[in-house]
């Protein structure tokens, strides 16, 4: 505790003759676009795969991708018509990835992934498919960060595919997350 | 990190004349993330933006005690384990507790500047733990044994030839293997890394104090993996990092990324929130150690605490015509560039990292750089008045400064030593002041006319 109290007593007395900042608000800008829409170019612009189709679509595309693949993972929280017919492997085995997110952001082309689907789908595999509701694609962060109720232990915002451009400057994709990412929303 | 920023220049001409391989790979490095960020800039209200963003530091750093105290009481609430340290010393006392609590082996470290200021790795070597740089870059350089080069990109200095041929040494891959081949060998190395390491160890982009939220910015993935895969995860955790509302972020992550890389927002966010639940996977155990380690000096400091404003982005060191030539590595510190020209002297003492303010050209491109307009050029002049001040510039340049002040006061004088200066055949490789020049550079070489002269011609002329 002596720590503490010393660094509080010190930031005390650094503030003591400080004016008091004001703290500002955020602006709310509106789109002039489909969020849906917009979501999917910045995705794409980001490096990713994205499409909007409607959920029996959604479906028979899961089976293509899933097609001559020895198994896949899956997030807790997808629904279980939208798991591709395969056998279930261990996330560090699985070539694929499949999960459910909490919502998406259109301006920034995020898909927030919750602990509570679990960590090593989103993160192990080398594709990453997620499934998301086009009534959960925000347009702005601001909106989604405001209305979201309650925090999982841990939320991701994933953008685009694991990449790195610290080997001589040259973009290699897939350093240690998934090399492809596909958002799949679903109208 | 011990701090050798006394022999900035010397160490810089050195770098200069063995190296000159770096200053073609940083300033190749740094153009590209300035073209980014200009473009990023442009695409948004950045003007807007950069007020808010200032005004928002302005107010946490301005009520810290109370957004300390309330981040605090949040974390405790969503079970995370808070330590604070006022010291270096005091952070490993924290990290030595949780590493021999838990019998760890094996650890995977997010790359954290503080944890650089603060040297978790030779600490957790020294107590046995095998310890892995999972930014690619940092494992580069860890390889290496060299202290990050840059805030965002720490092996920039390295070209594609000598990243090649490290790991042609290590691992036997080909003199010409790809990127692409290269990262995948550390890939999977690090692989095995997090799938067998008891510790995960980060920094912090920000905490939340209204939500106890620790958020985090990357690329790789490497920073979900290290906070989620391991079962502790400690987070070193500046003082200056808090924001006060969860909203706040919708600000801060995509001004961060802007500034940094151009991004509209990076790759991976991670908002973390605390221990894995009832039934989750993640960490059973979440540390947060918030840090002072100097902050509370500079907090104090009634012109050089808009410092602490500093979002680490990098974004003026690749504006820097200084740092382009060299890199981070001869500033002899964890912070280089215009920020730890002006960050070090307050974090350290201006004594340690004394000639870092004098390492720029006052151009003031730091400052059209910075998102959250800290006033770098402002404050390198306000380390350089405290430095003749304080007495640590050395006696011949307050009497050369001196000599310089008489000559330029009087006309006459100041064309009889400009033509005396130009018509001397100067020994100049004997003078010891000019010998810092021409080492390594051809010999000065005076105008034939000085400019008053040139300038009436010119008058006449036109």
């Amino acid at each position: 505790m002596e720590a503490r109290t010393r660094i509080l007593a010190r930031v005390r007395r650094a503030l003591k003759e400080r004016p008091k900042a004001l703290l500002p608000e955020h602006p709310h800008t509106p789109l002039a676009e489909d969020p849906v829409d917009l979501l999917l170019r910045r995705l794409e612009e980001n490096g990713a795969e994205a499409m909007k189709l409607p959920r029996e679509e959604a479906k028979a595309f899961a089976q293509r991708l899933a097609e001559g693949l020895p198994g896949a993972t899956f997030g807790k929280t997808l629904p279980q018509d939208l798991r591709p017919p395969l056998p279930e492997l261990p996330p560090e085995e699985a070539p694929l990835g499949v999960s459910w997110a909490l919502f998406a952001v259109a301006e920034t082309g995020s898909v927030a992934l919750s602990s509570e689907e679990g960590r090593r789908v989103h993160l192990l595999p080398p594709t990453h498919l997620v499934f998301v509701e086009a009534g959960r694609v925000y347009g702005s962060l601001l909106e989604a960060l405001q209305d979201l109720q309650s925090l999982p232990s841990a939320l991701g915002l994933h953008s685009g595919p694991s990449k790195s451009a610290d080997i001589g400057q040259v973009m290699v994709k897939g350093v240690h997350g998934p090399g492809r990412l596909i958002v799949a929303v679903l109208l | 990190m011990r701090a050798k920023a006394k022999l900035y220049p010397k160490e810089a001409a050195r770098l200069l004349r063995e190296k000159p391989g770096v200053r073609e790979a940083v300033t190749g490095a740094t153009l590209h993330f300035e073209r980014n960020r200009l473009r990023a800039y442009g695409e948004v209200s950045i003007g807007a933006w950069r007020e808010r963003a200032k005004a928002v530091k302005d107010h946490v750093l301005s009520h810290l005690d109370h957004y300390l105290e309330l981040a605090e009481r949040r974390l405790r609430e969503n079970g995370v384990q808070v330590h604070w340290a006022e010291t270096l010393e005091d952070a490993h006392r924290v990290l030595r507790e949780v590493v021999q609590r838990h019998g760890v082996r094996r650890a995977v470290k997010a790359k954290s500047m503080l944890t650089e200021e603060l040297g978790v790795n030779p600490l957790l070597e020294s107590l046995g733990v095998e310890v892995y740089e999972t930014d690619l870059g940092e494992y580069l350089i860890q390889l290496l044994g060299e202290p990050p080069s840059h805030i965002v990109g720490p092996a920039i200095h390295l070209s594609l030839e000598e990243i090649q041929r490290l790991f042609h040494e290590r691992f036997g891959t080909p003199l010409d293997a790809p990127p692409e081949a290269l990262a995948q060998v550390a890939r999977k190395v690090l692989r095995e890394a997090f799938l067998t390491a008891e510790l995960g160890i980060s920094g912090a982009n920000f905490l939340v104090a209204e939500t106890g939220t620790l958020a985090l910015m990357e690329n790789e993935g490497n920073i979900r993996l290290s906070t989620s895969l391991p079962k502790v995860h400690v987070a070193f955790v500046g003082i200056e990092k808090l924001l006060p509302r969860f909203q706040d972020l919708a600000l801060f992550l995509p001004l961060t990324a802007r500034a940094a890389t151009g991004q509209r927002l990076a790759t991976f966010v991670s908002l973390i929130q605390g221990p894995a639940r009832e039934g989750e996977e993640g960490p059973e155990e979440v540390h947060v150690v918030l840090v002072d380690n100097g902050r509370t000096a500079l907090l104090a400091d009634p012109e050089a605490w808009e410092t602490l404003r500093c979002l680490r982005c990098g974004a003026c060191l690749n504006a820097c015509p200084v740092y382009r030539q060299t890199g981070g590595h001869p500033y002899g510190y964890v912070y280089s560039g215009p920020i730890g020209a002006v960050l070090d002297p307050g974090l350290l003492s201006l004594e340690e990292a004394y000639p870092l303010p004098y390492a720029s050209s006052l151009c003031g491109a730091c400052l059209e750089a910075c998102p959250v307009l800290i006033p770098i050029p402002k404050l390198l002049l306000t380390w350089r008045h405290r430095a003749v001040a304080e007495g640590l510039t050395p006696s011949w340049e307050k009497a050369a400064m001196k000599a310089f002040r008489k000559v330029m006061e009087s006309p006459a004088l100041y064309r009889l030593f400009s033509k005396a200066l130009r018509g001397l055949p100067l020994p100049q490789d004997l003078l010891p002041l000019l010998r810092a020049w021409t080492e390594g550079r051809g010999p000065l070489k005076p105008s034939p006319k000085p400019f008053h002269e040139l300038w009436k011609e010119v008058e006449r002329g036109g």
